[in-house]
C-alpha cells in the first residue's frame, strides 16, 4: 500500500503541475492579453456592462405590428419578446417576430448607397446618393411620379403622402401587399358593416373557418392564438370550444381543428349558401337576422346540389349544420383560399353572412373602434395596385418611381411583366435592406436601417380593443454608419420640396416627437408635460388613442352574390388547382434570408430549406409519383421543377406549393433555393375588387424522371402515420372507421 | 479513491507518461513546477496606457470598486468609463503634464475609449458572476476589499498594469468552491447571506448553526456552465 500511495501522490503532483504548465503554454481556453475590452466613454447611469435593459418597440415582420420589447446588453440588442402592454401581442411573440434580430445582424445587409453609373450599380457616399435623389426628383415633371410601398400607417404614411403630393397632382402612392386580404375586407365592409371587425374567438363555442389560418398567417396570429387558448378552455359558462376548418389544403389552424373538411377549391360559397339553406329551414338562434337577398339566393342550394358541387361528405355537412345550430355563439370566418377566385367576393359574403343568421354579430363580432385621424389610419394595400402601377409604367406615364420595403420583381406573377415596365421608368429609387431582385434593377439604391435601428409609429389594421398606436424606437445604435431610416430620407426630401412645412425638423425623430407631442391630448392616460409624455411613450411602447364608442350594426348589409362562371370547364392540359401556400416563416418571401426561418421545419410537412409540391396520396398513385420525385408543374403562364411530397392534408385535385422561396438575389441563405410560386399565377381577378385571385391558377403535373432527397424532420417516410417504426407513437384510426359524429 | 481517479486520468491522457521509476517522475514533476513558477512570473500584458494600480490602489488606497464599479452589480467588474478617470484628473494639477496623463486626455478629446487588453479572459462557455462573489465576501462576510479582489487578481496594489498571477483554471476555481466553511452560528450573520441560503432561518433550525455544520460553494456543473 505504501508504494501505491507514493505513486498516487506523485501522479497527483504531476497532474496539477502539468495543468499549470499547460495553462502557461496556452493550451487552455483562458486567454490573457488577446482580446480588447473597451469601456464606455461617458455612459448614462443605468448602463451597467453585463446587465440587460429592455426597450419597447414594434415588430415589423408582418402587418400585425405586435408590440415588442428588445433585451439590450452592452449596447447590443440580443433577443425580442412581446410587450405585455401591447393588446395585440399580449406579451407574446411568434417565431417570425423573434427572427427580427436576424434582419438586423444579417451579413447580406446593404451597407452603402449605390448609384447606377455606366450601366452598373456602384457604391457611393450618402451625400452623392442624396444629391442624385434630389437632382432626379427636381427634374421630374408634375404628376409623373409614383411611390410604391407596402402597408403603411402612422406618421410614415403622412410623410409618404406628402412626398407624393409634392410631385404634383396625378402622382400616386400605390400600396401593394402580395398577400393582401382586400377581398375579405370588402366583403366584411359590405356584410358586417366594417372592413376589419373586432373578433372575440374566446367568446365563441364554435368556430367554423373557411380557410382563415388565424393561428399561423391570417391577420394577427399572435393575438388570435392567445384568444384561441381561452376558446379551448372550458368554463362554467361555456363548453370547450370546437373548431371546424373547411379548406382545400390543410393549414396549421386546420391541423388543430376538431373537424377538417377538405373542399373542392372555389366552392366555399356554395357550401356557405347550403348551410344557410339548412339553417333557414329551422329555427334561427337567438339574435339571428337574415341579410337581404340571402334567403332568396340560398333556396337554389339544396343539400344534394351542395354535396355534388363541393365534394364534401353528407355526414360532414349534416354535422356542421347541427353544430352551427347547437353551439352558440359561434364565429364563421372567411380566408384566402375561399376568396382567391373570380367570385371570391361572393364566396366571402356568403360565408360572413352566416354570422348574421347565427346571431354572432354583437356576441363574437364587433365593430372596431374608430380612429379619429384618417391620415395615420392603416392602409393595408391590395394586389390590384401592382397592376395599376405596371400599366402606368408600361404606358410611359411614370418618369420617377420610389419603391419602399417591397420586392415586386420577385412577387409579381410572370403575366404582369412588372420588370419590363419597371425598366421603362427613367429614374427608379429603391429603399431596401438587401440588394434584392427589385433593388438590382434600380438606378439608386438607398440602404435602410433595420427595424431595430429606426423610429416610427404604427397603427395595426386589426385592433383588439380601442385603437393602439405602437411606437418604434432604436434598440441599439446603427450597425453600419451609412444606412438611414426611410423616415429620415423622406424628411430630407420634404425639406427641399415643401420647406414651409418641414424645414424646422432636423430629422424623422424630431418630426415624430413634435407631431406626437403636439397631439398628446388625443391619447388617454398620458402626462400633460411633453418631456414626461415622450419618456413614457417610449418606455411603455404603446399609446392608446381616445376613441368614441362604436355601436354594433343593427341590421345586416345586403349580400350581392355573383357566381357566374364559377364552375367552368377545366382545360385538360391543366387538370389540377394550384394552392400557393403561405408559410408564416417566409410570408411573401422577404424573410427567406433569415436562417432561423429556413431552419424552422414547415408546420405541416416538416420540410426545411426548400420548396415542395404537395400531392394527395390518391393523386400520387394515379400519376405514379413517389415522395421526392421531381415534378414539372406548369400553368399557362409559368412553370417550375419541384420535388413531390405525398400529403394527405390536401384535396386530391389540388397541388400545394409554398410561396417565398426561389430567390435569385436576396442573400446567401435564400438564393438558388426552391421555386418562386408567384411566377406561375394565372391572370384571374376577383370581379368586384379587381384583386388577383390567388387560388385560381390551374396547373399540369408531369414527373421529370429525376429524384431528389427531401430534407424533412419527420423521417424518411412522409404522410403515412402508419409508419411509426413499429411503435404506437400516435394512435390513429382511419376516417372511414371512426364515428366522427360521436367524437365531435 | 480520489487519488485513484487522478492516477487513471493522467495515464489515459498520457501527460505524465514518463517511463522509468518514481524518482524520475518526481524530477519531472519538480521541473514542471519550476516552469510553472517561471511562467507566471512577470506575465505583464502591454497596455495602451500603463495604468499604475500601485499609485491609485496602493499609495492612495482607493477602493477597487471606486473605479471597477460594476463588480457589485454585474457579471463583469468593468473597465471604468473614461469619464471616471477624467473626473479626478481634470482637477489634479500636479500630474497634468505627465506623459500618461497627456495620453489620457488625448483619448478624452477624441471621445474615444482606451483599447485595453483583457488580462483575465475566461472563455465564453464559463459564466462567472462578479456580483455573486463580491456580495458574498465583501458585503456579507465583510472581508477587506483588497483581500476579496486579491484572492483571484493577486496583489494588484503592487502592480502597475494588471497581471494574471493566478491560473483561474477550472480546477483552481473548484479548489475554492470545495473548501468547507462552517455555517454562521450567530443568526445575525445569516441575515446578509439570505441570497446564499434563501430558505434558511437559523432561529427556526438551530441545528444548522453548530460549528460542525459546514457548507461550500457550488459544485454543480450548470452553475458556471449555463
Amino acid at each position: 500500500m505504501k508504494n501505491n500511495q507514493r505513486r498516487d501522490f506523485l501522479k497527483v503532483l504531476g497532474w496539477s503541475g502539468a495543468s499549470a504548465t499547460v495553462g502557461a503554454c496556452g493550451y487552455t481556453s483562458i486567454d490573457s492579453g488577446v482580446e480588447t475590452v473597451k469601456s464606455y466613454v461617458n455612459p448614462e447611469d443605468f448602463n451597467i456592462p453585463g446587465v440587460a435593459v429592455y426597450y419597447a418597440s414594434t415588430c415589423q415582420q408582418c402587418d400585425a405590428f405586435c408590440g415588442i420589447v428588445g433585451r439590450v446588453r452592452d449596447g447590443r440588442v440580443l433577443k425580442l419578446e412581446g410587450n405585455v402592454e401591447s393588446g395585440l401581442s399580449g406579451g407574446k411573440l411568434c417565431g417570425l417576430g423573434q427572427a427580427g434580430v436576424q434582419h438586423h445582424y444579417n451579413p447580406d445587409r446593404l451597407r452603402k448607397p449605390m448609384l447606377r453609373k455606366d450601366g452598373s450599380l456602384q457604391e457611393v457616399s450618402w451625400n452623392d446618393a442624396m444629391l442624385a435623389l434630389h437632382k432626379r426628383s427636381a427634374a421630374t415633371k408634375d404628376g409623373r411620379f409614383a411611390f410604391l410601398t407596402g402597408p403603411v400607417s402612422g406618421h410614415f404614411k403622412v410623410l409618404v403622402g406628402n412626398a407624393t403630393e409634392s410631385f404634383g397632382a396625378g402622382s400616386q402612392h400605390y400600396v401593394y401587399d402580395p398577400l393582401a386580404t382586400r377581398i375579405n375586407r370588402a366583403a366584411a365592409e359590405q356584410v358586417l358593416g366594417s372592413d376589419v371587425p373586432r373578433l372575440a374567438l374566446d367568446q365563441a363555442s364554435l368556430i367554423v373557418s373557411f380557410g382563415a389560418d388565424f393561428l399561423d398567417t391570417w391577420v394577427s396570429p399572435v393575438h388570435f392564438a392567445g384568444q384561441y387558448a381561452r376558446f379551448r378552455k372550458a368554463s362554467d359558462s361555456r363548453p370547450r370550444g370546437t373548431l371546424v376548418q373547411i379548406e382545400p389544403r390543410m393549414t396549421l389552424t386546420g391541423a388543430n381543428a376538431d373537424r377538417w373538411v377538405p373542399i373542392r377549391p372555389g366552392t366555399e360559397g356554395v357550401l356557405a349558401l347550403g348551410l344557410a339553406n339548412a339553417l333557414l329551414a329551422g329555427k334561427l338562434p337567438a339574435g339571428g337576422a337574415v341579410p337581404p337577398a340571402l334567403a332568396t339566393a340560398a333556396t337554389a342550394f339544396d343539400k344534394a346540389r351542395v354535396l355534388a358541387e363541393t365534394g364534401i361528405k353528407e355526414e360532414a355537412f349534416d354535422r356542421v349544420v347541427q353544430l352551427l345550430r347547437e353551439r352558440t355563439p359561434s364565429l364563421v370566418l372567411s380566408g384566402p383560399s375561399a376568396e382567391g377566385h373570380a367570385h371570391g367576393y361572393s364566396n366571402a359574403q356568403a360565408i360572413l353572412a352566416l354570422n348574421w343568421v347565427l346571431g354572432n354579430v354583437g356576441k363574437t363580432i364587433f365593430p372596431p373602434a374608430k380612429l379619429p385621424f384618417p391620415q395615420i389610419a392603416p392602409d393595408s394595400g391590395d394586389t390590384a395596385s401592382l397592376g395599376k402601377l405596371t400599366d402606368a409604367m408600361a404606358s410611359g406615364k411614370v418618369d420617377a418611381v420610389f419603391v419602399h420595403d417591397l420586392n415586386p420583381v420577385f412577387t409579381a406573377p410572370s403575366f404582369v411583366k412588372f420588370r419590363e415596365a419597371f425598366a421603362k421608368v427613367g429614374f427608379k429609387a429603391v429603399f431596401a435592406q438587401y440588394l434584392d431582385e427589385t433593388a438590382r434593377e434600380a438606378d439608386l439604391v438607398l440602404p435602410l436601417d433595420s427595424a431595430m435601428e429606426g423610429w416610427g409609429t404604427h397603427v395595426a389594421a386589426y385592433q383588439p380593443q380601442g385603437v393602439e398606436m405602437t411606437v418604434q424606437q432604436p434598440l441599439m445604435e446603427r450597425l453600419y454608419p451609412d444606412t438611414r431610416g426611410a423616415g429620415d430620407i423622406l424628411v430630407e426630401l420634404l425639406k427641399l420640396r415643401r420647406p414651409a412645412d418641414y424645414k424646422t425638423f432636423g430629422d424623422y425623430y424630431a418630426y415624430l416627437r413634435a407631431a406626437l407631442g403636439a397631439n398628446r391630448t388625443a391619447f388617454s392616460n398620458v402626462p400633460a408635460d411633453e418631456e414626461q409624455f415622450w419618456t413614457e411613450a417610449l418606455s411603455h411602447g404603446v399609446l392608446h388613442v381616445n376613441t368614441a364608442e362604436t355601436k354594433v350594426a343593427a341590421k345586416p348589409g345586403a349580400v350581392e352574390l355573383d357566381f357566374a362562371g364559377a364552375s367552368q370547364a377545366v382545360d385538360a392540359r391543366f387538370p389540377y388547382a394550384l394552392a400557393p401556400v403561405v408559410r408564416a416563416s417566409l410570408r411573401d418571401g422577404r424573410h427567406a434570408n433569415l436562417p432561423w426561418m429556413q431552419e424552422t421545419p414547415d408546420a405541416l410537412t416538416t420540410i426545411v430549406w426548400d420548396s415542395w409540391a404537395e400531392v394527395h396520396p390518391k393523386t400520387a398513385e394515379k400519376l405514379g409519383i413517389k415522395d421526392g420525385d421531381e415534378l414539372e408543374i406548369a400553368s399557362a403562364n409559368g412553370s417550375c421543377k419541384v420535388q413531390a411530397y405525398i400529403f394527405p392534408g390536401i384535396h386530391p385535385d389540388v397541388i400545394g406549393i409554398p410561396v417565398g422561396q426561389g430567390h435569385e438575389t436576396l442573400g446567401r441563405y435564400a438564393d438558388g433555393r426552391g421555386v418562386n410560386t408567384f411566377r406561375l399565377l394565372d391572370p384571374v381577378f376577383d370581379r368586384k375588387t379587381g384583386e388577383l385571385a390567388l387560388y385560381s391558377t390551374r396547373v399540369g403535373v408531369k414527373p421529370t424522371g429525376s429524384r431528389r432527397v427531401l430534407v424533412k424532420d419527420e423521417g424518411w417516410k412522409s404522410g403515412n402515420v402508419k409508419t411509426q417504426s413499429g411503435r404506437k407513437l400516435v394512435v390513429t384510426l382511419s376516417a372511414d372507421k371512426a364515428k366522427l359524429s360521436e367524437e365531435v | 479513491m480520489k487519488t485513484r481517479i487522478f492516477g487513471g486520468h493522467a495515464d489515459r491522457m498520457g501527460l505524465v507518461q514518463v517511463p522509468g521509476g518514481w524518482l524520475l517522475r518526481l524530477l519531472v514533476a519538480m521541473i514542471l513546477g519550476l516552469v510553472v513558477g517561471l511562467a507566471f512570473a512577470g506575465d505583464k500584458v502591454e497596455q495602451p496606457i500603463e495604468f499604475p494600480h500601485d499609485i491609485h490602489a496602493g499609495k492612495m488606497g482607493i477602493n477597487c470598486m471606486y473605479c471597477h464599479t460594476y463588480a457589485r452589480r454585474s457579471r463583469v467588474s468593468g473597465i471604468p468609463p473614461l469619464r471616471k478617470c477624467i473626473n479626478c484628473h481634470q482637477n489634479i494639477e500636479s500630474v497634468k503634464d505627465k506623459p500618461r496623463i497627456k495620453k489620457l486626455f488625448e483619448y478624452w478629446e477624441k471621445q474615444e475609449a482606451i483599447p485595453f487588453k483583457k488580462v483575465h479572459d475566461l472563455p465564453d462557455f464559463v459564466r462567472f458572476s462578479h456580483e455573486r462573489h463580491i456580495q458574498r465576501f465583501y458585503f456579507e462576510l465583510g472581508r477587506p476589499v483588497q483581500e476579496v479582489c486579491g484572492y483571484c487578481h493577486g496583489n494588484v496594489s503592487s502592480m502597475t498594469v494588471d497581471e494574471k498571477v493566478e491560473p483561474i483554471t477550472m480546477g483552481w476555481c473548484i479548489s475554492c468552491h470545495q473548501k468547507d466553511h462552517p455555517n454562521p452560528t450567530n443568526p445575525a450573520d445569516l441575515v446578509g447571506m439570505k441570497s446564499v441560503y434563501p430558505r434558511m432561518n437559523i432561529a427556526d433550525a438551530p441545528a444548522q448553526g453548530t460549528a460542525a455544520n459546514t457548507s461550500h460553494g457550488p459544485n454543480d456543473c450548470w452553475q458556471c456552465h449555463k
